[in-house]
């Protein structure tokens, strides 16, 4: 080739310029991301100063007042309380959902195994078999959810939403026949863990007097970070997700990772599950159950999180905290709004921060069927 | 040419395979095919698309299993049930499109599926992992950052990524598919470079190619595959482009093409002092003016990313313009919609035919009322007469020997070649006044490619003008009548294609002027 010599010098440059420009748009896009999240980081820091600089001034004023119930041991308590269930359930769906399973279902695990870890204990008369009950009920769920997935290639969204339906009204049901209500019967509560002098702490003494749930909580958020991006495994999940093609040419079964990791999202939302009913020591099922969307507010908390379990916690705990300020602000009639208004809080909040949040970088093939050899 | 048969140096041959036949249902894609490759060598496959090269390297590789015939790695008869086989036996292949996981690093993607583990497999050992890429890439000489993302590199790194990855399976023959596809030039040189790397530490390649000059550049050996059987094999030194082409394509191909002078009408595209900015608001095209007449081809060379795309959008109606006019046999379409420059008579054949050119998961029929589907006589009071689109459809895949010649077929399960003539056809059948083509080429193999170079002489010779982007220089070279070469978003000159060297050329796209003056002067006489 004649014209190699000079069109080459040119095209090097074209292919510099093009690499330099697709650096840019990662970062350019990078920084889009955080700006986002740090957004909604920097307006809760500023609201809570603002709060606090308002207490200060006017201690006996409402906005003294609301300080006074948001910044609070109990506040934090509760917090911690109401995080468990969407922690768990999070965490499940940044597994399935990095391995390219959308497990939009959540809520229906955490419905199935919260109502089977009631049975199971009153049946047993043990609340850790109740807890291993639940969780499988939650797992074998999962598990047919996962065959018709990728076996049977079903649209992931839909056998979600069917996996959300069958629990909500299996659940109920089951409690009909057993219990002759929607509602079963106590089967008691789990009592907190106190760790001495830690417990004594001002405010943060909550996260050391807490149910064993929100303890194991925050092993379950610091082995899902090990696991995801320190291991094999998790790498593999990674692939999965991102692109099974490769993961399956380099020599690795790209459905059985799937499955894995679908079967883990069974079985930390059958945990959470069981840790939301026996906080109150009974399954109520009326309406949408005592689930009452958390299972879709996971999602939200992980995207929000951008599939990492500390983010997922994160913005489980904003959440959260929105959600246990709107159960005492209903009960102190400080700013005059009507209850029902009130509640809506954390429902808006999450709107509020989807809006804000932007893009997440969504797994490549997430919500794609991979077959091998396909070409 | 050797009768591949009867060399018998099987004791020394990296790969043997021995009559491979394999048969999908209704084609025969391998037909008792042979191949021998040397250790050591770099052996290129040739043909046409469909002609069978890439099964027969999926066979070696294990993606499929032959119906007869054998294959022999190392002197050892292997019956490879899966890749994880082959990759046992040292034998690699580097995919067309490349298997990557990009958010994942260079080192992380090398090692995936093994990865070096440590604490009994609860931790992957990060250091050791990093190590081993920086010595392999050390070994072959690789300029490769093990910690650079693969989103932040360019293709050539990835493709450097990909044998890598292969080399560190262990891999000994290495299979690559229709490498240089996606390279720049310049890329392409320096892959043909990590070639010589390669084979001087006793590593076989085998590549997969239609274009003769990368064949005869590149390899020791070339063996020629022609709807499935071998057609012959031959040194490299003993081919030549002219020899390759017929094989290839079974009868003599016009490399140059002789045409008559041109004979220019009336002015049907005009663009005056076009300003354009691309997505990020960078100005791609700087005070453009060019004008085509009728029975004129003019021509636009440049290295892809010099604002070819922005301006031929532009021109198109895909994209807003920021400054100048352009104006349509005296109409002025500067903010015309794209419908009306259609109705006006402008065809486009655009760069990339999956993206802007056909709609994957429609059928032909559907693909070929795009762009029509509002006007006669496809369309009256708003609904479409199917039987019409139909007949058009077929017409197109007859003409241009569309294949499978199926109009009911999905585009996205036609060849990148046959998807190309389907577009092509589809432009060029609007009976237009003006073609906008931009690399109506890209992808195809020489039998086509010299088809559509037919096709765009006789729009020539019919009257119709041809604005013609290429960064294929012989392309827009005998094609073009006037040649305009673009640089960062300029013409830098106006040359006459016929009197003009490639040397010359060669400068012109580094926006550099020649010695000698190559210029035909004004750029819209």
């Amino acid at each position: 080739m004649t014209d190699d010599a000079d069109s080459g010098e040119a095209a090097a440059d074209g292919g510099e310029t093009a690499d330099r420009e697709r650096t840019g748009d990662g970062l350019g896009a990078g920084l889009r991301r955080l700006s986002g999240r740090l957004l909604v980081a920097l307006a809760t820091a500023a609201l809570l100063a603002l709060l606090g600089v308002a207490a200060v001034v006017a201690p006996e004023s409402s906005v003294g007042r609301l300080f006074g119930i948001v910044v609070s041991t109990s506040t934090l308590s509760a917090t911690l309380r109401l995080s468990v269930p969407i922690v768990f359930a999070a965490i499940g769906g940044i597994f399935a959902e990095k391995s390219g399973v959308i497990n939009i279902g959540l809520e229906g695990l955490l419905i199935i195994s919260a109502f089977s870890a009631v049975y199971g204990a009153d049946v047993t008369g043990s609340m850790l078999a109740g807890l291993l009950i639940g969780v499988l009920a939650s797992t074998v769920l999962a598990a047919v959810f996962a065959v018709v997935c990728i076996e049977y290639r079903a649209d992931q969204i839909i056998a979600g939403l069917a996996v959300w339906l069958i629990a909500l009204g299996l659940a109920p049901f089951a409690s009909q026949v057993v219990y002759g209500s929607p509602n079963t019967d106590s089967v008691g509560t789990l009592g907190t863990w106190t760790i001495p002098v830690l417990a004594d702490i001002p405010l943060l003494g909550a996260l050391f007097d807490a149910a064993p749930p929100v303890y194991l909580m925050f092993v379950t958020v610091a082995g899902a970070w090990y696991v995801l991006n320190r291991t094999a495994f998790g790498r593999w999940v990674r692939a999965a997700g991102e692109n099974p093609r490769a993961l399956d040419t380099a020599g690795v079964d790209v459905s059985r990772v799937r499955y894995a990791a679908v079967l883990i999202s069974g079985v930390l939302s059958g945990i959470g599950g069981a840790a939301l009913a026996f906080n109150i020591g009974q399954f109520t099922g009326n309406g949408p159950t005592m689930v009452n969307g958390k299972g879709f507010i996971a999602i939200v908390a992980y995207l929000f999180g951008n599939y990492n379990p500390v983010g997922a916690l994160g913005s489980t705990m904003l959440f959260a905290g929105l959600d246990a300020v709107q159960l005492r602000l209903q009960t102190r009639q400080i700013l005059g709004v009507p209850d029902s208004l009130v509640q809506t809080i954390p429902f808006v909040a999450v709107i509020v921060v989807l809006a804000l949040v932007g893009r997440t970088r969504i797994p490549e093939a997430a919500g794609e069927h991979y077959e091998s050899g396909e070409e | 040419m050797t009768d591949s048969g009867e060399t018998g140096r099987t004791a020394t041959d990296a790969v043997h395979l021995d009559g491979i036949t394999k048969r999908f249902p209704g084609v025969v894609a391998n037909d008792d095919v042979d191949l021998q490759v040397e250790r050591g060598s770099v052996h290129a496959l040739l043909g046409e698309n469909g002609a069978g090269k890439t099964t027969l390297m999926n066979v070696l590789y294990g993606l499929y299993e032959p119906d007869e015939g054998r294959v022999v790695v190392d002197g050892t008869p292997r019956d490879f049930d899966s890749p994880r086989d082959a990759i046992d036996a040292g034998v690699g292949m580097i995919h067309q499109h490349f298997m990557l996981v990009d958010p994942m690093t260079v080192t992380e993607n090398i090692t995936l599926g093994n990865e070096p583990e440590r604490w009994l497999g609860l931790s992957i050992d990060r250091e050791r992992a990093r190590e081993e890429v920086v010595d392999l890439s050390e070994r072959y000489g690789f300029d490769v950052d093990p910690d650079a993302r693969i989103e932040d590199v360019g293709v050539g790194v990835q493709q450097r990524v990909e044998i890598l990855k292969a080399l560190y399976r262990g891999a000994d023959v290495l299979i690559l598919d229709e490498p240089t596809a996606v390279l720049t030039p310049q890329e392409v040189r320096e892959l043909f470079g990590v070639f010589e790397e390669l084979t001087a530490q006793g590593k076989t390649i085998i590549f997969i190619t239609h274009k003769l000059r990368e064949a005869m550049t590149a390899a020791d050996d070339i063996t020629v595959l022609r709807a499935g059987k071998t057609v012959g094999t031959l040194g490299a030194a003993d081919a030549s482009r002219e020899r390759l082409a017929e094989l290839m394509v079974g009868r003599e191909i016009l490399l140059d093409v002789d045409r008559p002078a041109a004979d220019p009408g009336e002015t049907v595209l005009d663009v005056r002092d076009l300003t354009v900015e691309d997505t990020r608001g960078v100005r791609a095209v700087d005070d453009v003016s060019l004008s085509v007449r009728e029975g004129e081809v003019f021509g636009i060379a440049g290295v892809d990313g010099n604002g070819q795309a922005e301006l031929v959008e532009a021109i198109a109606g895909l994209r807003e313009v920021d400054g100048g006019a352009i104006s349509l046999g005296g109409w002025d379409a500067t903010d015309a919609s794209r419908r009306d420059r259609i109705d006006a008579g402008m065809a486009y054949v655009p760069e990339d035919r999956q993206e802007s050119g056909l709609v994957m998961d429609f059928d032909l029929v559907s693909n070929g009322l795009l762009g029509s589907q509002h006007a006669r006589p496809f369309a009256e009071n708003g609904r479409i007469d199917w039987d019409a689109a139909r007949e058009h459809a077929e017409e197109i895949v007859a003409e241009y020997d569309v294949r499978p010649a199926n109009v009911d077929a999905r585009a996205a399960s036609l060849s990148g070649g046959n998807q190309q003539k389907f577009v092509v056809g589809r432009e060029f059948a609007r009976d237009p006044r003006l073609v906008v083509a931009s690399h109506p080429t890209r992808g195809v193999d020489v039998g086509s490619t010299e088809f559509i170079h037919d096709r765009i002489n006789d729009l020539r010779s019919d009257g119709r003008a041809v604005l013609l982007v290429s960064s294929k220089l012989d392309e827009v070279q005998s094609l073009s009548d006037r040649l305009a070469v673009i640089y960062e978003g300029s013409f830098v000159d106006v040359v006459d294609p016929d009197a003009v060297t490639e040397e010359q050329l060669g400068l012109l796209m580094a926006g550099e002027q020649p010695d000698a003056d190559v210029s035909v002067g004004e750029v819209s006489q």
